[in-house]
């Protein structure tokens, strides 16, 4: 427990921080996109160690591999419509449940195991830190009260359909040009905006749609089988 | 030797890992030409159906970032012409041009790692830094094709109760499909709780589990690692030097030809290579047997 | 010494009213296979998770239960998981990973074992159930009977004491089903590993024990060989439902109780017969008279899943008049179940085509169809299920209470309609789906394989179900495996191979008619009488010949 929280602190304040200094120090000709890769990856080791410290119980590692393997299967099956995706809904919804941890996890396995079927490329990481912090940020959400009414979820569903533009543009941006410039960014903006507002639209219509009789699923299973309860 | 899918896991990612990292660093014409070479070389060694289809929308997308370029940056010296009072440069258009290059180098790069690295060699390395992890994403790898499977069942079974999503009003069809989502998932998780028991009832959650693996590492893996590091080095030290540094900006810097560049080109052309040269190798090697049998 | 000891058990589930298990007190002996059996919900599934400390489920809990002289409680953690074998009744829900190799060595990893242990021990295990020729497939790939040999091969690997299996055949075919169970005998013979199997399906099994236990109502109500077990049982209760359940040779012998010895296989059966009775055949009386009204009929259909495939059906024809019941029979992949999707108009033929009650299937538009037309019972119930309760599976589809009140009533699950889907037995999900599917009110039925994993009784209860339907006019068409279902129940019965139907006959034709593919009954008796198909028949000539011997 001790350890686990001083390895993901040191990362958060040290060894982050670290790779962002010596990458502005030594490469001043900027390769960001280098750098960015390294701290996104750095930045999801955290979660990973303390879910692997906790041991966790198989029927929690059993019902985050279904809720991501879910939303890889949407994934598949909306192939046809570009950035029309329900991931983000299905990784939200699982940390509106099951708490920040899982959401990270369902949001960072999807990634990755979507990107074992459809093919790893540099976007890998970025599309894994930013679903995982997604999913984190649902979690926290998930315990207040807010999440409960339709305005909440319209609001996260925009907001995480802005935000996941927003990383996965900057990283175009930085891996066409090496190094970062707001004028190339705003450029890159504009042209990704459509895809923005289908990234959002999708998240709203798929939170809409699925919170309510998947959540209950949820609540079901936890409660049935005693799933991530304090005491278990 | 073994051909490059027999290589251990560790050896495969330790090179696509150098030689993506270098691709995507180095802006020297003669580098950047060596890789994008070795790209397409090895591309149509071992995926060359994907790899020409890819090409279709490839490279006009990387012609059009090309000369999107010069359109944004208007530094350098050699001006070409004026398009709304903006200066249109040389260099800026040279540099547009590299860095599509770069950028196909690393996607071809990227085509070839996807295809030796299989889903089970990913898991063992990902097993290596989190074994919780791993294991996680290998179920969800299992789950992924049930479920479609079970989406096929579900819409045959919703069909003939007429809930169709592929019939009906807009509303008709996001309702059906909706509820087929929702029954998937009912099944999915409670249907979890059993595979949930049989890890149980096979001990998982016992202090000190192991990993293991049909991987071995052997000979062929100790002397291609050991060659992959030592033109790695020649790599970084050159880096350090700055003897492979090449500037566009404000002007192109001359490319200079003596024994150390020399040595930084050829040391990375073998890197490059190297998975082509063991490739050739495998072709001779079963011709040969293939002789004398 | 005993391997396991248990006495004095009770348990009551949290929420329970009464203990499911009651004055349990039991002793298994090392190397024994032992067979528990029992009705639905009689509490053998129960007892078995209380052998397996990992899966034994929360409640009350009192007496107690040793493993090799040591309480289970008291086994360190490495023991219990390793030393005692649990397999389940679904062969896909076990599997863990995604290949075959990874599987085998998945209890190995969590045991903490090093690499060259493994793979000796995956090594020995893949070769003793010849798993080699599948070692690096994907376990998606795999048939329903090689997942379920993988599952058995995944816990051998960790060197079981014991090894219990619950109902592990009952989602097989009964030819993967037949190997299944060679395979644990191979284990119990060969190395002397003690057996503890819940099975259905007796008439395999029976023989192959070394002791039968019969559970009813939470108790232990019959103890001992084979032979024992069941004659204890007839001195219960001669009206017990777990009889019916019972091999064939052995419901005979009770019917009649010639002698002391009771015939466990067929091969013991057919000598018991010659013994006691003498030939007698008969000429089997010509089909009844038809009705003439078709319902359903088939010409000339042919279908392949890709323009390059092979066809899966090739030249299929037949007719089905109202108020027919066909079975359809057949080994696996030979196209049956792809038959059903093509009537029901889930997928279309590239020849021939599909009359449903004179009308082409083409004419209709999916919403009549499905509507009063044709409705298909799936194999999977829970891809019907989709609501909290069972009463919204209901209300949700129609607003006709007094339908669904006579469809309640006709499945008799009045007491289920607060239940939540997922809380219900196999059996009762079942009749849950086929409410849902009957709301439709169709005139012509499609199951598909609906006795599958069911025990006698609750077949039973489905034949009931189906014969007041057929009253009421409905046809019905069904795809099996179970010879017995389909010789007790049907009107017609036919066999399916390579994509056609080579042959459709009345039940009585048709399985005397057969060799191999014919019930137990059949085979036990066909060298006295050459009509007989099923036990209650074969009971019915027998006393008859008593009669005629007493006057």
């Amino acid at each position: 427990m001790k350890t686990r929280k001083i390895i993901s602190l040191l990362l958060l304040f040290v060894a982050i921080p670290a790779v962002l200094l010596i990458g502005i120090v030594l490469f001043n000709d900027g390769k960001y996109q280098i750098i960015s890769m390294i701290v996104v990856i750095l930045a999801c080791i955290p979660f990973f160690l303390s879910f692997e410290k906790r041991r966790p119980d198989a029927r929690e590692i059993l019902v985050i591999a279904v809720m991501s393997a879910i939303s890889v299967a949407g994934r598949a099956a909306f192939a046809w419509v570009p950035a029309f995706k329900p991931v983000t809904a299905f990784t939200a919804i699982t940390g509106f449940k099951l708490g920040p941890e899982a959401g990270f996890l369902t949001g960072a396995v999807s990634a990755i195991a979507s990107n074992i079927l459809f093919g790893q490329g540099p976007w890998t990481p970025f599309q894994m830190f930013t679903w995982g912090i997604l999913g984190y940020i649902a979690g926290l959400l998930g315990k207040t009260k807010w999440m409960d009414t339709k305005i909440g979820l319209i609001l996260y569903g925009i907001f995480a359909g802005v935000l996941f533009s927003f990383i996965m543009d900057i990283w175009t941006v930085m891996s066409y040009d090496g190094a970062f410039s707001w004028a190339r960014y705003i450029a890159a903006a504009g042209t990704a905006l459509p895809f923005t507002i289908t990234y959002a639209l999708s998240n709203v219509v798929f939170l809409l749609l699925l919170t309510k009789p998947i959540g209950d699923k949820l609540e079901r299973i936890k409660k049935k089988y005693g799933i991530m309860q304090p005491n278990s | 030797m073994k051909s490059l899918h027999q290589y251990h896991p560790i050896v495969i990612f330790f090179y696509f890992f150098v030689v993506i990292g270098l691709t995507m660093f180095y802006m020297h014409p003669v580098l950047l030409g060596i890789s994008f070479l070795g790209a397409v070389l090895l591309s149509l060694f071992i995926q060359r159906k994907k790899f020409l289809s890819s090409l279709k929308w490839l490279l006009p997308f990387m012609f059009i970032a090309a000369i999107i370029n010069p359109l944004i940056t208007h530094n350098g010296e050699i001006i070409l012409l004026y398009v709304n009072y903006q200066p249109i440069t040389l260099e800026a258009i040279v540099y547009g041009f590299s860095m599509s290059v770069m950028l196909l180098s690393v996607v071809f790069w990227f085509g070839s790692f996807n295809e030796i690295m299989t889903s089970d060699k990913f898991l063992y390395l990902f097993g290596r830094i989190s074994p919780a992890v791993a294991l996680l994403i290998s179920l969800t790898m299992r789950l992924i094709p049930l479920f479609f499977l079970q989406i096929k069942k579900i819409t045959n079974a919703q069909r003939t109760i007429g809930m169709d999503p592929t019939t009906g009003s807009l509303w008709h069809r996001i309702k059906s499909a909706a509820t087929i989502i929702s029954i998937l998932i009912s099944w999915a998780l409670e249907n979890a709780i059993e595979t949930a028991d049989s890890m149980k009832a096979r001990g998982y959650g016992l202090k000190n589990r192991s990993t293991f693996s049909l991987f071995k590492f052997d000979r062929a893996d100790g002397i291609v690692t050991t060659v992959i590091t030592c033109l790695f080095f020649v790599a970084l030290i050159s880096s350090y030097f700055g003897w492979n540094y090449f500037a566009y900006y404000p002007t192109f810097s001359t490319i200079e030809l003596n024994m150390t560049t020399w040595i930084v080109f050829i040391s990375y052309f073998a890197l490059i290579m190297l998975p082509i040269v063991i490739e050739l190798l495998e072709v001779l090697k079963w011709r040969s047997l293939k002789l004398n049998n | 010494m005993a391997i396991i000891e248990i006495e004095q058990l009770e348990f009551t589930y949290p929420e329970g009213l009464k203990p499911i298990l009651q004055e349990i007190d039991l002793q298994i002996e090392k190397g024994e296979f032992v067979v528990l059996c029992g009705t639905s919900g009689c509490g053998k599934s129960t007892l078995l998770k209380h052998l397996k400390r990992e899966l034994t489920p929360h409640g009350q809990k009192s007496g107690s239960i040793r493993f090799n002289g040591i309480e289970l409680e008291q086994l360190s953690q490495r023991e219990a998981a390793s030393e005692i074998g649990f397999v389940l009744q679904n062969p896909e829900n076990q599997i863990v990973t995604d290949k075959v190799w990874h599987e085998l060595s998945f209890g190995l990893e969590n045991l903490g074992l090093d690499t060259m242990s493994i793979r000796r021990r995956v090594a020995e295990m893949a070769s003793f159930f010849g798993i080699q020729n599948w070692f690096r497939k994907n376990t998606t790939d795999l048939s329903g009977g090689q997942k379920q040999l993988l599952n058995l091969a995944s816990i051998m690997v960790m060197q079981p004491k014991v090894l219990i299996l619950d109902e592990p055949t009952s989602q097989l075919d009964p030819i993967a089903a037949s190997e299944f169970i060679a395979t644990l005998s191979k284990l119990n013979k060969e190395l002397g590993l003690t057996i503890i199997l819940v099975e259905h399906r007796l008439e395999e099994v029976y023989p192959l024990a070394d002791r039968v236990i019969i559970m009813d109502n939470g108790k232990i109500i019959s103890n001992g060989t084979p032979v024992e077990a069941a004659v204890n049982l007839r001195q219960l209760d001669a009206e017990h439902p777990m009889l019916l359940g019972l091999p064939t040779p052995i419901r005979v012998h009770h019917y009649f109780k010639l002698d002391q010895q009771v015939p466990l296989t067929i091969r013991d059966g057919s000598q018991w017969l010659s013994h006691h009775f003498k030939e007698d055949s008969k000429a089997i009386l010509p089909t009844v008279a038809s009705t003439n009204e078709v319902v359903l009929s088939v010409k000339d259909l042919w279908f392949r899943y890709n323009k390059t495939d092979e066809d899966v059906v090739r030249g299929l024809e037949f007719e089905l008049e109202k108020g027919d019941f066909l079975t359809i029979l057949g080994g696996n992949g030979t196209g049956k179940s792809t038959t059903l999707q093509l009537i029901s108009g889930l997928m279309t033929p590239h020849r021939g085509k599909v009359t449903v009650f004179g009308k082409t299937l083409k004419n209709y538009k999916n919403s009549d169809l499905y509507n009063g037309v044709i409705a298909m019972l799936p194999q999977d119930p829970t891809t019907l299920l989709v609501e909290k309760t069972v009463q919204l599976e209901f209300s949700t589809l129609t607003s006709d209470q007094t339908l669904i009140d006579s469809i309640v009533h006709l499945l008799q699950i009045e007491h289920l309609l607060a239940q939540h889907p997922y809380d219900l037995s196999g059996g009762e999900q079942q009749k849950v789906a086929l409410g849902k599917v009957l709301l439709k009110q169709p005139r012509l039925l499609i199951l598909d394989e609906p006795t599958k994993g069911l025990d006698a009784q609750s077949k039973q209860i489905l034949a009931s179900i189906l014969t007041q339907l057929r009253e009421k006019g409905t046809t019905i068409l069904m795809v099996t495996h179970d010879v017995e279902f389909s010789a007790e129940h049907a009107s017609k019965c036919a066999m399916f191979f390579d994509g056609q139907i080579v042959s459709i006959d009345s039940p009585r034709e048709f399985y005397c008619g057969n060799h191999f593919y014919t019930t137990a009954a059949n085979r036990m008796c066909r060298h006295l009488f050459n009509d007989v198909i099923t036990t209650n028949q074969l009971i019915e000539r027998c006393a008859v010949q008593k009669r005629e011997v007493v006057i």
